[in-house]
């Protein structure tokens, strides 16, 4: 098996278990048994906004191959552009990740770690699960269109511009971290990120979504809302601390998941896919003459 | 008493009068603003430093660290440009579009490539040619002078070329680094050490009997992603280093140690200034198409000019191997087999362009058109040759490719119609004496009106069937698949900051290649202020490349005062005279604890701002009462 595959057996054993704890002690057995008895109904309520997030993920694992030579043609040649901002972030704030380093000792490195890449992906996919086991299927509506405007919206940034992280400018300020300590590691995030993408961070921004749904919904989940909050912070400070992203990187993270969380709950309810397709089909007896849902 | 009208009168005059002397006041006062405001009044220099990031090379980007910080300390405000290694190589070679910058040269198998690295002739050319944009007539007479003799003569000059160097600085040699590399003795025997930044490296492998891992394979690691984008052996921009390209091309010569052994060719014979080549009996290229000596004739030409003289745009040499071509005065195929070149230089040097890689002239003759892209304007002379990725490329060499994944992987087989794999490949020499043997029987500074070189010993072949070449994302993370049994060699060198977590193991071997490629921080002499010598003298001094080698490196580095390793010795020189080294770098710019010509302002990496500060002021610049270094515009 390839490194690349070894990893993510690891990876995803490991989320696997954390995930089914947390559907035991958060979601509660109630709630699976009633899921299940509407599997199918729900499936079929959220398959939209899924499908839609499906059509961009696929869409931005394309897009990511050719982003930076992109990014490279309009900021060297086009004139007026230029926002390759690594020097403006370095020269801003170049001190304070030399200070944030100082705190650096290997439990710090081990925990962070493990948040980065095992505790942002359970941050992200364990809320699919929680609200899947919700009756009102707003809630996963609004996660995966907010999702969905994170990964829109960064891919954007991406192209118009450039930067590159902490561990780029200054590597012997970050050696003996995430990447020299686990290596391996580096197989699955070059699989996902170019080295040129760093502003924002979209780390922060998803996280930090996953974080502000989950204090919407802490009436139903009150015990997801502090773990949310927690990993959220341990994540963000851990693409700092590993020297993946400067602290400009995760402020405007943390704007863009504000953004999105805002967007996401104005367009679900009001805009949908469907509806789109079928009031722009139907009158042109492409999807034949069902008459519209109630 | 006044009248009204006098009254009227003399007001009148009074206004005219102090509207008169008014204006005239004001235009006094324009007149002055003007010419203060126009003498363009000194502001503080700016520059940017245009290097890679640590994804692609630590090293670079911790010594641009340094001299930006150095820089600051002196007054003088400088920013980091990190570039993507494809864009590095862009603006410094191609488009000339940086102040100084601080990156790796791969250096070369003769002192000739100060040449082309030097000359005024190549100032505006894209390429790896005079990046700097230097020019100096009298250097320019060295240059020449150099190629045209041997012998001691040539090292005697070479050594002048070199001391002018260190005192003119167009560029700062930095350091020779030592290359590490990790390969699998327990795999493959037969390795080649010194060899494995060229094609000899991978050659002549032997696998050994009942070795775990695969069969007739063998797996090299990179983490330079660029072989697996392009393949082209004429882009500026991804070769530096052109391992892969040597392995799926053919040169008449291969560099081999000090000197050059035959390799397309079976011989060669030299009669004054025209060498004749012979080549080998029935060769061919990947896609079975017959190698001639048409196509030998064809590469020295599109080389030259890769738009084959088109009136309708200008000429275009190739972005590398300009030193080689421009010693080539004329090839003339004479028949299927037999190549007689011309050279404008002497042997030495003429034997350097024997080293070029030799393109199929059915592939390429169609590459010779300018490219157009719609919407797009394309700088005139830039044809398809120069710009295409060339995959899949159709070489000669002894690996021909099958299939890559971009960033990912590359996957090469033997090619079984390559001439060392035919029975009698290498059986041809042997009775003739080659010139580069260092026997020191054959001391003449001229070698004998019609010598012939022939190969001595058998020609290593490509012995095993397949060449995979995986993408690794980092050192670290080679180092570990090393480890764990994925890999047999690493082509890319291991960083210096990872060699230490190397553990060597029984059949795990980490070996080192003293290299002759160098770093540098080269210098844009055609933008104010690096065309003033003295001030790039001073910017040289902020350097401490002793430090460098020992904390950026890690020791694995030596630091240097020229770009040519210590230690580097000519291979024809005369070897009757015991007595003298045959070092092409003269005893007075040998690294003595410092650099002799332009020492580190300070010790330990710390520089004394205070006394840099003041050679500024001693060369002609001036500080603001900030501090900072003054630039008049």
């Amino acid at each position: 098996m390839s490194v690349l595959g070894r990893v993510l057996l690891e990876v995803s054993i490991g989320v696997s278990i954390m995930i089914a704890v947390a559907t035991a002690v958060v979601v509660g057995r109630q709630r699976l048994v009633v899921t299940l008895r509407e599997f199918t109904d729900r499936l079929r309520d959220v398959a939209p906004t899924a499908a839609v997030l499906t059509v961009v993920l696929l869409f931005n694992g394309i897009a990511r191959q050719v982003v930076p030579e992109l990014s490279w043609i309009i900021n060297q040649n086009v004139g007026f552009v230029n926002l390759n901002l690594t020097w403006v972030i370095y020269d801003l704030e170049g001190e304070f990740l030399v200070w944030l380093q100082s705190f650096a000792n290997p439990t710090f490195t081990s925990y962070f770690s493990f948040i980065y890449i095992y505790g942002y992906i359970f941050l992200l996919v364990f809320p699919v699960v929680a609200y899947f086991a919700l009756p009102n299927s707003r809630p996963l509506r609004e996660l995966l269109a907010a999702y969905t405007l994170n990964y829109v919206l960064g891919l954007i940034c991406y192209v118009v511009i450039i930067a590159y992280g902490p561990r780029n400018m200054m590597p012997e300020l970050v050696q003996g971290l995430l990447f020299d300590t686990y290596p391996r590691y580096q197989y699955l995030t070059r699989q996902v990120n170019r080295n040129t993408n760093v502003f924002p961070s979209l780390h922060t921004s998803l996280s930090v979504t996953v974080a502000l749904l989950a204090y919407r919904s802490r009436a139903v989940y009150p015990r997801w809302h502090p773990v949310a909050f927690t990993l959220a912070v341990s994540v963000v400070l851990s693409t700092m601390y590993l020297g993946i992203h400067w602290a400009t990187d995760v402020v405007a993270g943390i704007v863009l998941a504000w953004l999105c969380v805002v967007l996401a709950s104005r367009l679900v309810g009001r805009w949908s896919p469907v509806g789109y397709l079928r009031d722009h089909f139907r009158d042109r007896g492409w999807l034949g003459s069902r008459p519209p849902e109630p | 008493m006044t009248g009204p009208s006098t009254d009227r009168l003399d007001r009148r005059s009074l206004l005219a009068a102090l509207g008169a002397g008014g204006l005239g006041a004001t235009a006094g006062c324009v007149h002055r603003a003007r010419n203060a405001v126009n003498r363009d009044g000194p502001e503080q220099l700016s520059l940017t430093i245009t290097t890679v990031p640590a994804d692609v090379d630590q090293v670079s980007i911790r010594i641009a660290n340094d001299l930006q910080a150095n820089l600051a300390a002196v007054g003088i405000e400088a920013s980091i440009d990190p570039l993507s290694v494809e864009e590095f190589f862009r603006a410094t070679l191609v488009n000339h579009d940086f102040d100084l910058f601080v990156g790796h040269h791969p250096g070369d198998d003769d002192p000739d490539f100060l040449y082309e690295s030097l000359h005024s002739v190549f100032a505006s050319e894209p390429g790896w040619q005079n990046p700097y944009g230097f020019t100096n007539m009298a250097f320019d007479t060295l240059l020449e002078r150099q190629r045209r003799i041997g012998g001691e003569a040539r090292r005697t000059t070479i050594g002048e070329i070199l001391e002018a160097l260190a005192a003119e600085q167009p560029f700062v040699p930095l350091c020779v680094p030592t290359e590490h590399r990790l390969l699998r003795t327990d795999r493959f025997e037969g390795w080649n050490d010194d060899l494995l930044a060229s094609r000899l490296g991978y050659l002549g492998l032997e696998q050994v009997e009942g070795a775990e891992g695969p069969n007739d394979r063998l797996r090299a690691l990179v983490t330079d992603a660029r072989s697996t984008v392009n393949l082209n052996p004429l882009s500026a921009e991804y070769y530096d280093q052109s391992t892969y390209i040597d392995l799926l091309y053919d040169s008449l010569a291969t560099a081999d140690g000090d000197g050059f052994r035959p390799w397309l060719a079976e011989s060669w014979e030299w009669e004054g200034r025209t060498v004749t080549v012979r080549l080998r009996p029935d060769l061919s290229f990947h896609d079975g198409e017959s190698l001639t000596a048409d196509d030998v004739a064809f590469t020295y030409r599109f080389l030259d000019d890769t738009t084959l003289g088109d009136e309708e745009s200008i000429e275009a040499p190739a972005p590398r191997y300009q030193g080689q071509v421009t010693a080539v005065e004329e090839v003339i195929a004479t028949d299927d087999r037999t190549v007689e070149i011309e050279v404008s230089t002497g042997r030495e040097v003429g034997e350097r362009a024997l080293a070029v890689p030799i393109l199929p002239e059915h592939v390429w003759r169609e590459r010779a058109e300018e490219v157009e892209i719609a919407g797009i304007s394309i700088s005139q002379g830039t044809t398809e040759a120069v710009v295409t990725d060339n995959i899949p490329p159709v070489g000669s060499g002894p690996f021909a490719f099958v299939e890559r994944t971009e960033r990912e992987s590359l996957e090469l087989a033997r090619f079984e119609d390559h001439f060392s794999l035919r029975e009698d490949a290498g059986a041809s020499g042997g009775d003739v004496e080659g010139e580069g043997d260092d026997d020191g029987e054959n001391g003449n500074e001229t070698p004998p009106t019609g010598a012939e070189r022939r190969e001595s010993g058998p020609t290593p072949a490509p012995t095993v069937a397949e060449l995979g070449t995986r993408v690794e994302p980092s050192s670290p993370s080679t180092i570990e698949s090393m480890g764990n049994g994925d890999g047999d060699v690493t082509v890319t060198p291991i960083e210096p900051h990872t060699i230490g977590d190397v553990e060597e193991r029984e059949g795990l071997a980490l070996r080192d290649t003293s290299s002759r490629a160098f770093y540098q921080v080269g210098f844009n002499v055609r933008n104010a202020p690096f065309g003033n010598p003295y001030f790039r003298r001073t910017v040289a001094r902020l350097l401490d490349k002793a430090w460098i080698a020992r904390d950026v490196f890690y020791g694995h580095a030596d630091p240097v005062a020229t770009p040519l390793p210590e230690g580097w010795e000519q291979h024809d020189g005369d070897d009757r005279n015991e007595e003298a080294s045959d070092e092409w770098v003269p005893e007075s710019l040998r690294w003595d604890g410092e650099d002799p010509e332009v020492p580190f302002f300070g010790e330990d990496g710390d520089l004394d701002a205070e006394a840099a500060r003041a050679e500024f002021e001693e060369i002609g610049f001036q500080y603001n009462d900030q501090g900072d270094l003054l630039m008049g515009e």
